[in-house]
């Protein structure tokens, strides 16, 4: 990734199976979240410092300046020699918000292959489970609670052979005069989304997608976000909003339990 | 030795002791039977929480602040193993095994303590 | 008593409580829970209640906290700790003493002192980790506090008999 990060603007760069298989998944959820998630969001990424232990807030100059470098469409791939090449130089390709649902995914095909029957993977809140519990029961998984400790939940999805994928505000986060700054960048704005949503819960059965598509209703909003998740096949979101409100898709109402021990959010049903 | 009057006290200490013995026991006794999560505290927040039972391999984990924390997390049991602080009484007070135990380096503010999970949740995605 | 001979007095009380503790802190008890101890810092205590007051107790005690907290380390916390529970401690047995027109027996009253000092603490360290599961260690101190203050209140009653004879606090 990085080769391909560092020859952008200059030349296709050889690729290996995996990496062109999850770079190509990153540019589809671009396209379909119409650039609400954007993997070459890496230069605002850079510029913020949000995984680095001194996160800075840019200059609104230099942001505007790095809007430029994001563009989806500038990821170019030749499927035939396993080539790609970023469009213009300085542009960055940020996997972080899809690498780690990929690797989750591997993992269970290698128990698989062992004939593994039934497992849980957690790799940082990302959960992928193979199978049911040993005893036949599905897995119950808690969704953080955004304002809580680490181990509160806000309620309860059970699951067999799902991977269930949260992104939040609450995740990283730093504060700069009284300002809180959270890591989910809006591609489109260059600053931290701000669409009314301090954490989303994606349930599909490829973590890949659940890690992809969490960022993605994280920066689309309420409306927009349940609107895409709808559309998709096989896949439920949780919504929780910062008015502390709770929302499901339609083919979670069955199995989610909505269970708040803080008694501080609401379970909104109807739309 | 002793005078008439000091029954009176004595009749309050034994009804304070009793009343602590019912205390700590239904607190001990609520969730008994749930997995047991030691959860490691530093000046009031929550640093780690540790299924103790679903540990394979022992490990350490160091707490730092005024004075150090050493701690030591076994299958199915924790405890101080060292400290830096002067009284000790955190090393001293041993494995916490059992819902409830609790043991704490006051000079540190850490404490750890052993809870039962509330729920039947096996995992929490963040 | 003259002035001069009072603080001399409540001097020397302090350092052989400071002493006390000392001692106390090498003799480690084998207790199921932390916190155990003999309370030996509660004789001199005692005494001073008895030939002396309430107050002259508490300044004991306050004192003897801030100079071990001083040689013995621990900072604020292990200070607030030591001295919440000597003072609950003192006030318990000076109430006890004074109010109970001598129908109570020092025995008795230093098993209160014994074990409104542990509560104390417990409550000190409730406050100060914001977490009442420190109290579950409450049920052995009140009994250990039971013994301890027993054997406290026996030495404490032979060695006012002897002080007495003294006549050093007339």
């Amino acid at each position: 990734m990085n080769l391909l990060n560092d020859a952008a603007g200059k030349e296709y760069v050889s690729l290996g199976e995996d990496t062109l298989y999850v770079l190509d998944k990153a540019k589809q959820y671009s396209e379909i979240s119409k650039g609400a998630f954007d993997v070459t969001i890496g230069p605002l990424v850079k510029s913020w410092g949000v995984f680095t232990d001194n996160p800075k807030v840019p200059s609104k100059t230099e942001i505007d300046d790095l809007l430029n470098l994001v563009n989806y469409k500038d990821i170019n791939i030749d499927f035939e020699n396993s080539k790609a090449m970023l469009a213009k130089q300085g542009q960055i390709v940020d996997l972080g918000g899809i690498a780690k649902g990929f690797a989750a995914d591997e993992a269970v095909e290698i128990y698989k292959k062992h004939g593994v029957k039934s497992a849980m993977i957690s790799l940082g809140g990302n959960i992928l489970t193979l199978g049911a519990k040993p005893d036949g029961r599905p897995w119950n998984v808690g969704i953080r609670n955004p304002r809580g400790k680490d181990s509160s939940y806000i309620g309860i999805v059970s699951v067999k052979d799902k991977a269930v994928v949260s992104s939040g505000d609450y995740e990283r986060f730093f504060k700069k005069d009284g300002v809180r700054y959270h890591h989910i960048l809006d591609p489109k704005t260059g600053y931290p989304a701000n669409t009314g949503l301090i954490g989303t819960t994606i349930i599909s059965d490829y973590s890949i997608d659940a890690d992809a598509l969490s960022t993605t209703v994280f920066v689309l909003g309420l409306e927009e976000g349940m609107k895409l998740i709808e559309s998709l096949e096989g896949v439920e979101a949780v919504f929780i909003t910062e008015d502390k409100e709770i929302y499901v898709t339609d083919g979670l109402k069955d199995t989610f339990v909505f269970r708040d021990e803080s008694k501080e959010f609401e379970y909104v049903e109807k739309r | 030795m002793l005078k008439k009057d000091d029954l009176i006290i004595f009749g309050f200490v034994i009804i304070l002791i009793a009343a602590s013995f019912i205390g700590v026991s239904l607190y001990k006794s609520s969730g008994a039977n749930t997995n047991k999560i030691a959860v490691i505290i530093k000046d009031n927040e929550e640093i780690k929480r540790i299924d103790i039972d679903a540990v394979s391999e022992p490990m350490e984990i160091a707490v730092s602040g005024d004075y150090s924390n050493i701690i030591l997390v076994e299958k199915g049991r924790i405890r101080f193993k060292d400290a830096g602080c002067p009284d000790r009484v955190c090393v001293n007070t041993g494995w916490l095994t059992e819902k409830g135990d609790m043991a704490v380096c006051l000079p540190n503010r850490t404490m750890i303590k052993i809870e039962g999970q509330s729920d039947n949740v096996d995992i929490v995605t963040y | 008593m003259n002035n001069v001979k009072k603080t001399v007095l409540l001097g020397l009380f302090v350092s052989q409580a400071l002493i006390l503790s000392l001692i106390e802190s090498w003799i480690s008890i084998p207790t199921p829970v932390p916190g155990v101890k003999l309370g030996l810092a509660n004789i001199i205590t005692v005494i001073a209640i008895i030939f002396f007051g309430f107050r002259e107790a508490v300044s004991v005690v306050i004192v003897r906290c801030v100079l071990s907290s001083i040689f013995g380390g621990g900072g604020w916390m292990l200070f607030l700790f030591s001295v919440t529970g000597g003072v609950l401690s003192a006030v318990v047995m000076s109430v006890l003493f004074k109010s109970g027109n001598n129908k109570f027996s020092i025995t008795g009253i230093s098993i209160a002192g014994a074990i409104s000092h542990n509560i104390g603490q417990i409550l000190i360290a409730a406050l100060l980790m914001k977490d009442l599961a420190v109290a579950v260690v409450l049920p052995v101190l009140l009994i250990s506090g039971c013994i301890m203050g027993f054997f406290v209140g026996l030495v404490s009653s032979f060695l006012e008999n002897a002080l007495r004879k003294t006549k050093i606090f007339e």
